[in-house]
């Protein structure tokens, strides 16, 4: 893990609308890369914006229940874990820890969730 | 161990061919907690991912490390054992395999993965040895090694790799002439609006497109010349011939198993023998009636066909694949189709005059198939209303004002 980054206030609740996200600067969220907090289903997540396959922002993917899907090349990505659901990912996303307090969305740079998954798996 | 594996009961699992249908299917094996042996043999060692080869890999912005499906160590970890190797033959009521370097393999099932090998175009010259082909990560070494500002490629073939081709080395300063007898390549895998748009865009980047057919190539000291049809001539440093592959079926024939321009198997992907599987670019799907399916040389098919293979072996439940799946890139434009875009009546999508999107629906109002250039989400969408069955209107399909993610849902 990273040098602990404090947390930021990304948006108010309503500001993402359900099944879009947010992308949170690079500069602005203090890891130097951006991050995407995502809406699906009442939950919100967050991971490193770019996909580990190659280029594209997650941001502009397809977002449904838990996952999210590159919008290039259509590498799937678990939005609670960040693991690669297949090819041509196989790289795990980053994921960050996301708080609500109360109508606030506030995003936790660098910090993973419980279960997150780091390592290349079958 | 040899003989016949029932599905699920174990024994061992040998993949000839690591591209991307016999990765898929030792992965996917590892993800269904198959616990037999896993090998994969192929003469160019850790599988690797094909697409980029005509791109992003050709281009030199893709290192060669991030070709690999995986970091190396995953096939440690997952003890998938890598063979770099040929198979010469198989006995597939022996589970032998016999190599290249003289070692034999048992295998109590076999994947046959061996995708295809470039076609070669039966005229004179067409069997130069400096002719070039991309299929392999070596073929794009060499392209790239030759790929100058300056060089004159000629590039007999303007489908998927042609076009992809065409635009890379444009971008590195090539002299390009792309040569197809087609007026219009690829309508049916994008529909006539799409390719026409796709097509101009090789002469709007300079790149000279002749439609004639190639009757002969020669070289004279280092100079080619490729003639064509028309009466004209294209004088080139170098030749990349991209009409196509043929798939490689060899090793099947032999073994004895059915082929027919590919290697035949059933919906779960086992060939006529029952304890041999073939997967991707080299199978072809025999449905029970007895109708054979066109093979669908894409990536997302190759990929699925693996994670066929992997359930029916491990005897888990067959995974749904839904329409099928492509993608291409050149000049800076992604493009991408789903379904069939060859029935149906056509939808266009415009902006600006420049069709953007195309569809192709049924009478009875749902949709096909669907075709994007920078359509973002768009294609995900289609895929998801045509996997769905969902009926929309027509009039909100062509209206580039309404996001067609909002009409999926």
């Amino acid at each position: 893990m990273s040098t602990q980054i404090e947390p930021i206030k990304v948006a108010d609740v309503g500001d993402i609308e359900d099944e879009e996200a947010l992308v949170v600067d690079g500069a602005a969220n203090g890891t130097g890369r951006d991050i995407t907090v995502f809406f699906s289903d009442g939950q919100y997540y967050a991971l490193d914006d770019t996909c580990t396959h190659e280029e594209a922002s997650l941001a502009d993917g397809w977002i449904e229940g838990e996952e999210v899907e590159c919008p290039i090349h259509s590498a799937r990505f678990s939005l609670c874990t960040g693991a690669a659901l297949c090819l041509p990912a196989s790289i795990p996303a980053r994921t960050h820890k996301v708080e609500l307090r109360g109508d606030e969305i506030w995003l936790h740079p660098g910090v993973p969730v419980e279960g997150a998954v780091t390592e290349v798996t079958a | 161990m040899s003989g016949t594996v029932a599905p699920g009961a174990g024994g061992n699992v040998v993949i000839v061919g690591g591209g991307l249908a016999g990765f898929t299917t030792a992965q996917d094996l590892r993800k269904h907690g198959f616990d037999g042996r896993v090998t994969i043999i192929d003469p160019e060692g850790i599988p690797y991912d094909r697409p980029p080869l005509s791109k992003e890999y050709l281009d030199g912005s893709l290192p060669a490390a991030k070709l690999s499906f995986v970091p190396d160590d995953w096939y440690r970890d997952n003890a998938v054992e890598l063979i770099t190797d040929r198979v010469v033959a198989l006995n597939p009521d022996e589970g032998l395999l016999e190599l290249g370097g003289g070692r034999t393999v048992s295998a109590a099932t076999t994947v046959l993965a061996l995708g295809g090998r470039p076609r070669t175009l039966p005229i004179p010259g067409g069997d130069l040895p400096g002719l070039l082909t991309l299929r392999t990560k070596d073929d794009a070494d060499r392209l790239r090694d030759l790929l100058v500002p300056g060089l004159r490629l000629a590039i007999i073939g303007a489908g998927l790799i042609g076009a992809e081709v065409a635009a890379t080395a444009v971008k590195d300063g090539a002299t390009v002439t792309l040569i197809d007898p087609v007026p219009v390549p690829l309508v049916p895998l994008v529909g006539a609006e799409l390719a026409v748009r796709l097509h101009a865009m090789h002469a709007a980047h300079g790149v000279d497109v002749r439609c004639a057919m190639t009757t002969g190539i020669s070289l004279a000291g280092e100079e080619y010349t490729v003639t064509l049809n028309d009466g004209s001539s294209v004088a080139a440093d170098a030749v990349l011939v991209a009409v196509g592959i043929v798939p490689e079926t060899h090793l099947a024939e032999a073994a004895g198993l059915a082929t027919d321009q590919g290697i035949i198997v059933d919906p779960t992907q086992r060939t006529t023998h029952p304890g041999v599987y073939a997967a991707g670019d080299v199978a072809r799907i025999r449905l029970a009636d007895g109708t054979l399916i066109r093979r669908h040389e894409h990536w997302e098919s190759a990929m699925n066909a693996g994670r066929t293979v992997a359930a029916a072996i491990a005897g888990v439940p067959l995974p749904a694949h839904g329409a099928s799946w492509m993608w291409s890139d050149r000049y800076g434009v992604h493009v991408e189709s789903v379904g069939d875009l060859v029935n149906g009546t056509p939808i266009v999508r415009s902006v600006d005059g420049a069709p953007v999107a195309a569809f192709r629906m049924e009478a009875d109002g749902r949709m096909i198939g669907a075709a994007t250039i920078d359509g973002g989400t768009a294609v995900r969408a289609a895929r998801r209303i045509i996997d769905r069955g969902l009926v929309i209107d027509p009039l909100k399909l062509a209206d580039p004002s309404i996001e067609l993610k909002k009409l999926a849902r």
